[in-house]
C-alpha cells in the first residue's frame, strides 16, 4: 500500500494512460501511417449514394451537432455517429483514439495541442480536396493558415492543410451599457485612450472597471488583446507560427505588457483577479459587478440571455482610433483520419462548413460564421461582434491565441500574467519566460 | 510512567499456532506438497492479477517511460538519464518540492495535533452525541476533493464568507482574495488541507484510544494522575501506532497533492503554489512530454518513500 500510494493520484492515471498509449502506439506504428486509403478513393467532390456511416469525435457543442444534422439532411445516405468528450479530456484522449486501429473518420482538431498527429501521418493532407472544392475561396485565408503546417508540425502557416474550420471565434471586449451610462461614458470607446478614460470614469463612479479571470486564461486574454492592437502583426504571426528566429521580446509586446502593468497600477485590473476563475469573472460581469469583460465571442450567447440589451461588444480599440484589423481567434476545426474508408464523404462534410446554411448554424451557436457573406439577420450584441469581425476577416487579421506558440506556453502565460498582476514579475521577466518556452519547443 | 502501559493486547499465540499445525498436518496427508502450493497460488491469483495489473505494472511502466523520450504517439526514443538531468536542472522542481514540504505542516503536523486535541476532549467525557461529532469531523473525508476545492475557492474569494466574517469582526483591513495573494496563497491552500485531514486524524486516534484498557486509566487515577497526565501517559502512548499511520497518510497527501491544488489555484499565483504532481500533469498532458513527466513521477515517488520511511523509523516502537 505504501509503495503504490504515490501512484494513486496523477501518477496512477499517467502510468495507466501511458501503458494503454504504448499498446495503442504499437498498433499504430504497424500500419505505416497516412495515405492508406487515398489510392483506393480518387479525390472527388461528388459522393457515393450508398449508405455510409462515419464516426466523428468532437468537444465543442454548439456547433457540431447542428452542423452534422444540416449536412446529413442534404445527404440522407450518410449517417454520422458523433461522440463528444469534455474539453479537458478531449486533447488527451483523441491522440490515442486517432492512433488506434479504428479511429474516428473525422476529429475536431486543435493544431497546437494535437500537432503530433501530423508527423505521425494520422491525419490526411487535405490539399487535393482544397483544390477540388476551391476552399481557398470559400474559407477566410487566415482561418486556413493556422490549420496548415510543415510535415513536422513545428512551423505553422505554411505547408499542407490538415483541417478545415467549422466555426470561428474572436477575442474582444464586452461592456455593460447601463454601467457606462451611469458613469457618464458615451458609448463604446473608439481609441485605447478613450477606453482607459472610460475605465477611470467607471472606477470613479464606484464600480469595478474589469472582471478578470486571472486564475485561468482571463489574464492573458487582456495581454493578448492589447498585443493585437499594439504589436506588429507580422512579428506576432512569425512568433506564434514558429518561424526561425522569431521572438516575443519585441517593442510591441513590451508596450502591451507595460499597458497591462499600468492597468494593474491604476486598479482597473483588480488584485483579486488571480483567484478568479473565468466562469466567475463572467458571472460577475453578467451580474453587473463590472463594466468590462475581455473574452471571446463564445460568451456572447450566455451574456445576451442574462443581460439582454445591456451588453455590447467592441474589439480592443487601437491607439489611433482606426477600426481594429487584427484580433486573436480560434476555430472549431475538423481533420480527417488517414485511415478513413470514405475520405470523399468526410471532405464533403468539411466543404459543407463553408456554406451559407452552415453560416447560420455557426452564428446561432454563438460563433462567427465561415461564410462571412451569408445573410444572418443578426441583432444585438452578436450583430456587433459580427460587424467588427467582418473588418478583421477582410484584412486577413485573424491570428491565433499566444498559447498556440508552444505546447507549454499556457503554463507560462497564466502564471506570468499572475506575476504581473501581483507585481512580483517585471515586464522583461515575463516576456523572457514566454520566449524560453518557445526556444525550448523550437530547438528540437 | 513505564512504556509497557502502552502495549496493546495481542491474541495468545500458542493456541492459534497449534490449531494451525494440526490442520496443516492433516492436509499434507491428503494432498502432495506441490499441488498444495498450486492451490494456494490459485487462491491468491485474482488479487495478485489485479495488483500486478493496476499497481506494479503501471509503476514499472512509469519507470521504463522515464528513460524514454516520447510524445505519446511517435515511436519512443531511448533517452537514458536525459529526462532526469532535465528535470533536476529546472528550478521549478525545487520550488515545487519546497511548497509540498510546507504543505506537510498544514496537511500532516497541524491535523495530527488537532486530532489529538479533539481525541483528548471527546474521549471518556462525551457519552451522548459521539456519533454526531464523528460524522461532523469526518465529513471532509467523504466529500470529493474537487468539490471541497471549488467550495473553498468561493469561501476564500474577495467577497466570500471568510472576508465577510472578517469584516463583521472588524478586520476589514486585512480582507483580500486569499488564494490570489502572492504570499499567502500557499498558507490558504494548506489550511484547506488542515480542514480535510484533521477529521481523519481524529477518527484514527479515537479508534485507537478506545482499544486502550480502561483499567489503565483507573490505575493512573489511583496514582493521582490528572486529565492532562492521563492523556500524556496513557492515551498518547496508546495511540502511537495510529499517529504513525495518520502521519504517513497525511504526509503522502501533502507530497502527492494534486486535485486540491488543481481546482483551487492551479499552481498560481505566478507559480506560488506549484507542487510536483501538478508539474507531472502539465509535462504529460499539456506538453506531451511523457518521458520527463514519468521521470518526475519517479522522483516524487522516491521522495514520498523517503519521507514515509523516515516517519516509520522515528516512530518505531523498539527504540
Amino acid at each position: 500500500m505504501r509503495k503504490t500510494a504515490p501512484f494513486r493520484r496523477p501518477g496512477a492515471l499517467l502510468a495507466l494512460g501511458t501503458t494503454a498509449a504504448l499498446a495503442l502506439a504499437a498498433c499504430a506504428g504497424g500500419s505505416g501511417g497516412g495515405e492508406t486509403n487515398q489510392s483506393d478513393n480518387d479525390v472527388s467532390t461528388t459522393i457515393t449514394d450508398e449508405p455510409v456511416t462515419l464516426t466523428l469525435s468532437y468537444t465543442n457543442e454548439p456547433p457540431t451537432e447542428d452542423l452534422i444534422d444540416g449536412f446529413t439532411e442534404h445527404h440522407p445516405n450518410v449517417t454520422i455517429d458523433a461522440q463528444q468528450t469534455p474539453f479537458n479530456d478531449y486533447v488527451k484522449s483523441i491522440k490515442l483514439a486517432m492512433s488506434s486501429d479504428d479511429p474516428p473518420d473525422i476529429a475536431q482538431y486543435n493544431p497546437g495541442a494535437m500537432n503530433t498527429l501530423v508527423p505521425a501521418g494520422l491525419i490526411l493532407d487535405l490539399g487535393p480536396w482544397a483544390e477540388a472544392y476551391g476552399w481557398s475561396e470559400k474559407f477566410p485565408a487566415a482561418s486556413l493558415e493556422v490549420l496548415s503546417s510543415d510535415e513536422s508540425a513545428q512551423q505553422f502557416g505554411t505547408g499542407n492543410l490538415y483541417a478545415a474550420p467549422g466555426a470561428l471565434s474572436v477575442l474582444g471586449v464586452f461592456y455593460n451599457t447601463s454601467i457606462l451610462d451611469d458613469a457618464g461614458v458615451d458609448g463604446a470607446p473608439a481609441t485605447l485612450e478613450e477606453f482607459e478614460e472610460a475605465m477611470r470614469q467607471v472606477q470613479d463612479s464606484g464600480t469595478d472597471p474589469l472582471s478578470v479571470g486571472g486564475l485561468e486564461v482571463g489574464g492573458f486574454h487582456i495581454w493578448n488583446a492589447l498585443l493585437n492592437v499594439l504589436g506588429d502583426v507580422e512579428d506576432y504571426r512569425a512568433w506564434v507560427y514558429g518561424e526561425d528566429g522569431a521572438t516575443i521580446e519585441n517593442d510591441g509586446a513590451a508596450e502591451a505588457t507595460d499597458t497591462l502593468i499600468e492597468w494593474v497600477d491604476e486598479g482597473y485590473i483588480p488584485s483579486s483577479a488571480n483567484a478568479t476563475a473565468d466562469s466567475d469573472a463572467q458571472a460577475n460581469f453578467a451580474n453587473g459587478e463590472s463594466a468590462f469583460l475581455i473574452t471571446g465571442n463564445w460568451a456572447a450567447a450566455d451574456l445576451e440571455s442574462e443581460m439582454g440589451e445591456d451588453v455590447g461588444f467592441f474589439l480592443m480599440p487601437t491607439a489611433s482610433g482606426e477600426p481594429a484589423t487584427v484580433a486573436s481567434g480560434a476555430s472549431v476545426a475538423y481533420a480527417i483520419s488517414s485511415k478513413t474508408e470514405h475520405p470523399n464523404v468526410a471532405a464533403a462534410f468539411l466543404d459543407y462548413l463553408s456554406s451559407e446554411e452552415a453560416a447560420q448554424i455557426q452564428f446561432e451557436g454563438g460563433f462567427m460564421p465561415i461564410n462571412t457573406e451569408a445573410e444572418l439577420g443578426a441583432e444585438g450584441v452578436r450583430a456587433e461582434i459580427a460587424d467588427s469581425f467582418a473588418t478583421v476577416v477582410e484584412n486577413d487579421g485573424i491570428v491565433p491565441f499566444p498559447d498556440f506558440a508552444s505546447p507549454g506556453m499556457i503554463d507560462k502565460l497564466t502564471p506570468g500574467v499572475q506575476g504581473l498582476i501581483s507585481e512580483t514579475m517585471t515586464r522583461d521577466e515575463f516576456l523572457r519566460s514566454l520566449q524560453e518556452s518557445w526556444d525550448e519547443h523550437h530547438a528540437g | 510512567m513505564p512504556d509497557d502501559l502502552a502495549m496493546s493486547p495481542s491474541p495468545p499465540r500458542a493456541g492459534a499456532a497449534r490449531g494451525g499445525e494440526e490442520n496443516a498436518v492433516r492436509r499434507t496427508r491428503r494432498l502432495p506438497r506441490g499441488s498444495r502450493r498450486a492451490k494456494g497460488l490459485l487462491y491468491v491469483l485474482p488479487a495478485l492479477a489485479v495488483y500486478v495489473g493496476f499497481a506494479i505494472w503501471p509503476a514499472l511502466s512509469t519507470l521504463r517511460l522515464s528513460f524514454l523520450e516520447w510524445d505519446g504517439i511517435l515511436p519512443p526514443v531511448w533517452a537514458a538519464f536525459e529526462n532526469y538531468v532535465e528535470i533536476f536542472q529546472d528550478p521549478a522542481l525545487y520550488e515545487a518540492i519546497l511548497h509540498s514540504l510546507i504543505l506537510i505542516i498544514f496537511f500532516s503536523f497541524v491535523p495530527v495535533v488537532i486530532g489529538l486535541l479533539m481525541t483528548a476532549l471527546l474521549l471518556g467525557r462525551v457519552r451522548t452525541g459521539m456519533t454526531f461529532f464523528r460524522v461532523v469531523f469526518f465529513l471532509p473525508q467523504v466529500l470529493p476533493l474537487v468539490a471541497v476545492g471549488v467550495t473553498w475557492r468561493w469561501l476564500y474569494a474577495e467577497n466570500g464568507v471568510i472576508n465577510q466574517f472578517l469584516e463583521v469582526i472588524g478586520l476589514g483591513g486585512i480582507t483580500r482574495a486569499w488564494l490570489g495573494d502572492y504570499h499567502l496563497a500557499l498558507v490558504a491552500l494548506g489550511l484547506i488541507g488542515t480542514w480535510t485531514m484533521s477529521g481523519l486524524c481524529m477518527m484514527l486516534f479515537l479508534a485507537g484510544a478506545q482499544k486502550i484498557d480502561t483499567s489503565l486509566y483507573e490505575a493512573a487515577i489511583i496514582d493521582g494522575a490528572g486529565p492532562f497526565q492521563q492523556f500524556r501517559h496513557v492515551t498518547l502512548p496508546g495511540v502511537r501506532r495510529e499517529i504513525t499511520i495518520a502521519a504517513v497518510i497525511t504526509t503522502i497527501a501533502a507530497l502527492a497533492s494534486f486535485d486540491l491544488v488543481f481546482v483551487t489555484t492551479n499552481g498560481g499565483p505566478a507559480g506560488q503554489t506549484n507542487v510536483p504532481a501538478l508539474l507531472v500533469y502539465r509535462l504529460a498532458f499539456n506538453e506531451g512530454n511523457i518521458g520527463s513527466a514519468s521521470a518526475l513521477a519517479v522522483v516524487l515517488t522516491v521522495i514520498v518513500i523517503g519521507f514515509v520511511s523516515a516517519i516509520r523509523y522515528f516512530a518505531r516502537e523498539d527504540r
